[in-house]
């Protein structure tokens, strides 16, 4: 029989072998076959990262193999995919197991279910609300705390001189907070870096990025957030929310924590990827819905960013845990501020209300926002392109934790000196408000009764900025102030995003925007004749944000609607609207979307919603890898045990085949079984010589791969004695029966809708006689983009 | 009294020029008229500054019975003469108060000088809205306040007690508005001194007033402070203190001068720096990340 698996036979000997090998890390979940592709017909000139193909005859022993693999070394770059990366099961394994207990199961049993999706997603709703209310609440102590000891401490040297040292305090306390909390996330968790959105719209597009939903990478993203927010660097909370709802979501569905080792034995239907993957969008929608008191943007930040798979009752359930996440958010928070049941201000970061006449538009402002949706974009995409350099520079040189946590430092201090400088050297002097709406008004070398009027854009958390630049009266800044805000805080801005610190760049972003908006808004009033009131500033930071935050993260529906939803004014829909699409417009134009960059950075196989435009004529034999390594039905146990255990191959998915003659042509395809299940079976020593000694044998059910689910003992960890491995394994009740498959000249944006509208994880190419010639992965279709120069191949690489 | 009057006189002469142009018209023309009748009337006050309000009040009343104007109302419908008296009473009040705000109004000094004068009508309006029964068994209170849609009386009252509440000088006025309360009379003490002090060196050099009446101004500024976290302020302190903040810091250029430029660059231009150093020792001596490439042969 042709089976393949012996050309990596080096590895099969015996457990002391494998004993030996822990010392080497699994390479996790590479799916992809390295042994030799199989020539298919002519070979492409686009294809530069294949140098040589060996044919499949060809036998290559493992000495020869381990000499002659020289691993090529290039620096980071933007294509590559990561073998690091596998893809989720989205697609249901309909083996015998699981007709069983659907046979099982009553109607009844099916309600409950129901009702328990319910649940959980309330669950979801009220534990993400209860996380936003946390952070804010400690969030606006602490940074109270530190405003006030730095405010007194200016006021105290103003006027005894040595403002310096007011200025080292500040940058002190900055750093101290900082280092905190890049502390946390360089060397306990680093995944909860950044703001988490492309994370989790890598995981909703089905890639399995390790760790990223664990209850580890919860803690030390909210407590990363708020040490990076009171510590003054440019970034909001708004994006780590969205990350923690999608970890609360993934937790609380799974009724247990692998992490506490607690198990509630409940929702145990829900342990497997493709339920947990629904409950993971509600939890991202309920995550936005309480940073921005956004229920509807929620759900269509999840329909957006997690599009892939969806349906009416999913959607009805997301919107359910948005809803539940605001109120209970608004509820706390109402409690907090001693106005207790008040549920109406929603939301962490409130951009108050929009409702003064001043703030109508009207027919002839259009053309004014549809220019500033442009120059949102283009800054965008400026900060875009920035912020790539950065982020490569950053992952080829600055890698070392200690290296990440002194780089947040240092920001955090420039941060502080900058602004300082800002502060010290401005002359807008303004008289205090009535009603005292600056939170810590510093006087420093204004007039008596007067207020810096830098300082209430610098010396602020930035939520309180935006809304103080949305809502102040015109008047309030002068236009230089204006300007040397915008400029210092973009650059700021594009240098903290990216630092491993959890930090979202949303509230920068709108920041940066509304401060060059309403100096927009300021030079219109001027141009404008005295008497009118049209140009009103608060208008045009509004639009100016907008534009400004479309054209760095490139969200059209979801974002229009979550801004209309902050502002809680629906007749701004439109020029909000149009101010994102021109910002996505001139944005794409130049440079991709800030997600999609770190995407591409972490070399992630990320499917795009189509395959890439110039494809068809590229077919599934060209697309797959090959050989694959298959198992037949009945299958001898060191056979498997080593195949899993090869560091080299390490595949996900094995097609399981039957003989139909003795001689040797590929065997035909009867199914599909996955790494996972074999090392259930394996642990379970589920061997066919043991199940006809002992009869009272239990037999194996759903539920114990569901117990094993979502993080299966390395191969390594089984411990398979010498007469074990004689034994032989039946796959025929476990292994998925009906796997989908192609044919081999399906043109691979066929193959790609297949697998992006299905979720699939493995899709068998097989030839007119049903035996399997190859296997298209994730990696496989995600390799493909278009380039500059048409269609181009990215590189596998160990990261 | 007898503007007032006189401005009555006028109305009632126009209203009987209308009806006699228009003698049998229903309500739809009286009302019409009784826009004439505004336009005509308005020109009428210059010579009853503020007390114009009043002489509009009656034709309004009487307005709803156009047909009956000159004669008067049956006796049930004809307001009291001790209403009539309330009413008279507020007006000299309301007059009085209204005297006393305008020219306080710069520098503000509304709660200081006018506290009695709002006392007074504020007594009086409570006796006109009690439901106090008066000597000829009736209460004024539904006759002159809300039986017409104008309620001119509550109007007024609620107008003069909004500048009231804007001022907050409830926080500068003791309770029964009988005199300034303590914490403001000593305010003005302190404010007074103050003030003497600034005049006293004005003359002189600018930079020896800064130093010799640093000492009362920053007394004043705390209790200022003090006040303001304690909510004690009226609108008359607030100006008070805006004013002597402006001669302190622009007239008299006394607050602190911009001198430590030179360290404050010194120490955040460090910090500047430290990143360049940072990111070139980094690129220099950090071994560069390289991914190895994973052939598919």
């Amino acid at each position: 029989m042709a089976n393949i698996t012996k050309k990596v036979s080096w590895s099969s000997r015996g457990d002391e072998a494998g004993a030996a090998w822990e010392g080497t890390p699994l390479l996790n979940g590479s799916e992809r076959p390295s042994v030799s592709r199989q020539l298919s017909g002519e070979r492409r000139l686009f294809q530069i990262g294949r140098l040589s193909t060996v044919d499949l005859d060809e036998e290559i022993t493992a000495e020869e193999d381990s000499t002659s693999w020289k691993p090529k070394e290039i620096p980071h770059n933007e294509k590559l995919l990561s073998l690091k990366f596998e893809s989720l099961d989205y697609d249901n394994i309909e083996n015998q197991l699981f007709l069983e207990e659907e046979r099982r199961m009553s109607f009844l049993g099916f309600r409950c279910l129901e009702i328990s999706r319910w649940v959980v997603c309330g669950l979801i709703g009220v534990l993400t609300g209860l996380i936003a209310c946390f952070i804010d609440i400690v969030v606006e102590k602490l940074a109270g705390i530190k405003y006030q000891v730095i405010k007194e401490n200016i006021v105290q040297f103003t006027e005894a001189g040595g403002l310096s040292i007011s200025l080292i305090l500040w940058a002190v306390l900055n750093c101290a907070f900082v280092m905190l909390g890049a502390i946390m996330v360089a060397c306990f968790e680093p995944i909860a870096g950044g703001s988490g959105i492309p994370q989790i719209k890598c995981y909703l597009n089905g890639v399995k990025i390790p760790r990223v939903v664990r209850l580890k990478t919860l803690v030390v993203k909210v407590f990363g957030v708020i040490c990076s927010v009171v510590g003054g660097l440019a970034v909001g909370k708004e994006g780590p929310m969205i990350h923690s709802g999608a970890v609360v979501a993934a937790g609380v569905s799974q009724g247990r924590s692998t992490s506490l080792k607690r198990d509630f034995k409940i929702f145990e239907y829900f342990r497997r990827d493709t339920e947990k993957r629904d409950f993971v969008s509600a939890g991202a929608a309920a995550g936005v819905s309480a940073a921005f008191g956004a229920p509807v943007g929620g759900v269509l930040f999840a329909l957006e960013e997690g599009a892939s798979f969806w349906n009416q009752m999913l959607t009805w359930r997301i919107f359910f845990a948005s809803m539940i996440s605001t109120f209970t958010l608004n509820f706390f928070l109402s409690i907090y501020h001693h106005k207790p049941g008040e549920l109406s201000n929603p939301g962490l970061i409130n951009f108050g209300r929009f409702e003064s006449e001043t703030m109508a538009y009207n027919f002839y402002e259009i053309p004014l926002f549809i220019a500033m949706g442009a120059l949102g974009g283009a800054l965008g995409a400026l900060f875009n392109v920035l912020n790539y350099w950065l982020t490569i520079f950053r992952i080829r040189y600055v890698h070392r934790p200690c290296l990440q946590v002194m780089e947040a430092m240092l920001v955090a201090a420039v941060t502080a000196a900058v602004s300082f400088i800002m502060i010290y050297f401005s002359n807008d002097c303004q008289p205090l408000g009535p009603d005292n709406s600056e939170e810590y008004p510093l006087q420093l070398f204004c007039a008596d009764g007067e207020y810096n009027s830098m300082a209430t854009a610098f010396f602020n958390t930035p939520e309180r900025s935006v809304r103080s630049l949305f809502h102040n009266p015109a008047g309030t800044y002068n236009p230089l102030t204006l300007g040397l805000f915008t400029l210092t805080y973009f650059f700021l801005a594009c240098w903290t995003y990216g630092l491993s610190v959890s930090a979202g760049v949303f509230i920068p972003s709108l920041l940066i925007g509304a401060a060059w908006g309403r100096l927009c808004g300021i030079l219109l009033a001027s141009i404008a004749q005295a008497d009118s009131t049209w140009a009103d500033p608060g208008k045009y930071a509004l639009i100016g944000a907008a534009a400004q935050l479309g054209g760095i993260v490139r969200m059209t529906l979801s974002l229009t609607v979550i801004l209309v939803e902050a502002t809680g004014n629906v007749t701004y829909g439109l020029p909000i609207m149009l101010a994102l699409m021109t910002a996505k417009i001139v944005g794409d134009y130049f440079q991709e979307g800030l997600y999609d960059i770190h995407i591409k950075l972490q070399s992630v196989p990320f499917l795009h919603s189509e395959a890439p435009a110039t494809s068809h004529w590229l077919t599934a034999r060209e697309v797959m890898s090959s050989p694959v390594t298959c198992f037949n039905k009945v299958e001898k146990v060191g056979t498997i045990v080593d195949v899993l255990s090869n560091t080299s191959t390490n595949h996900n998915g094995f097609p399981v085949v039957v003989q139909v003659s003795d001689n040797d042509e590929p065997a035909k395809l009867c199914g599909l079984i996955l790494r996972s299940q074999l090392i259930v079976l394996l642990k379970h020593k589920v061997f066919v010589e043991l199940a006809q000694s002992r009869l009272t044998q239990r037999k194996l059910q759903l539920k114990d791969f569901r117990d094993a689910y979502p993080r299966f003992p390395p191969i390594q960890s089984i411990h398979v004695s010498q007469d074990e491995r004689e034994c032989m394994m039946d796959l025929t009740e476990f292994m998925n029966p009906t796997p989908y498959t192609v044919p081999q000249d399906t043109s691979l944006p066929r193959v790609f809708k297949l697998f992006r509208a299905l979720g699939l994880r493995h899709l068998v190419v097989v030839d007119d006689e049903n035996r399997v010639v190859g296997l298209v992965t994730r990696k496989d279709l995600a390799r493909y983009h278009l380039g500059k120069h048409g269609l181009e191949e990215m590189h596998l690489a160990q990261t | 009294m007898s503007p007032r009057n006189l401005g009555l006189f006028f109305v009632f002469s126009v209203l009987n020029v209308c009806r006699l142009v228009l003698s049998d018209v229903g309500n739809v023309i009286a009302s019409d008229s009784a826009e004439n009748l505004k336009q005509v009337s308005d020109p009428s006050p210059p010579g009853s500054a503020g007390a114009n309000s009043p002489p509009v009040f009656k034709p309004a009343v009487d307005f709803a019975f156009p047909l009956s104007l000159l004669s008067s109302f049956p006796e049930d419908l004809e307001i009291s003469e001790y209403c009539r008296e309330l009413l008279a009473v507020f007006g000299q009040r309301y007059v009085a108060y209204a005297n006393c705000l305008v020219p306080a109004a710069r520098p503000v000094k509304v709660c200081q000088n006018c506290f009695s004068g709002f006392g007074s009508l504020k007594e009086i309006y409570t006796n006109i809205s009690s439901d106090k029964v008066g000597p000829v068994n009736e209460s004024c209170r539904d006759s002159l306040l809300h039986s017409d849609r104008l309620m001119l009386v509550y109007l007024l009252f609620s107008s003069v007690e909004d500048i009231w509440k804007k001022s907050a000088c409830d926080q500068c006025v003791s309770d029964g508005y009988q005199s300034l309360n303590n914490g403001t009379l000593y305010f003005l003490d302190v404010l007074n001194e103050t003030i003497a002090c600034f005049e006293k060196y004005r003359q002189g050099n600018l930079t020896e007033l800064c130093t010799n009446c640093k000492s009362f101004y920053k007394s004043l500024n705390d209790l200022y402070g003090q006040k303001e976290q304690n909510q004690s302020l009226c609108i008359d302190l607030e100006d008070a203190m805006n004013m002597t903040r402006k001669l302190w810091s622009k007239s008299f250029n006394c607050s602190f001068p911009r001198e430590e430029t030179v360290p404050v660059i010194a120490v955040s231009s460090f910090m500047l720096f430290l990143p360049i150093i940072f990111y070139l020792s980094s690129f220099l001596h950090s071994e560069q990340k390289k991914r190895k490439l994973i052939h598919r042969e």
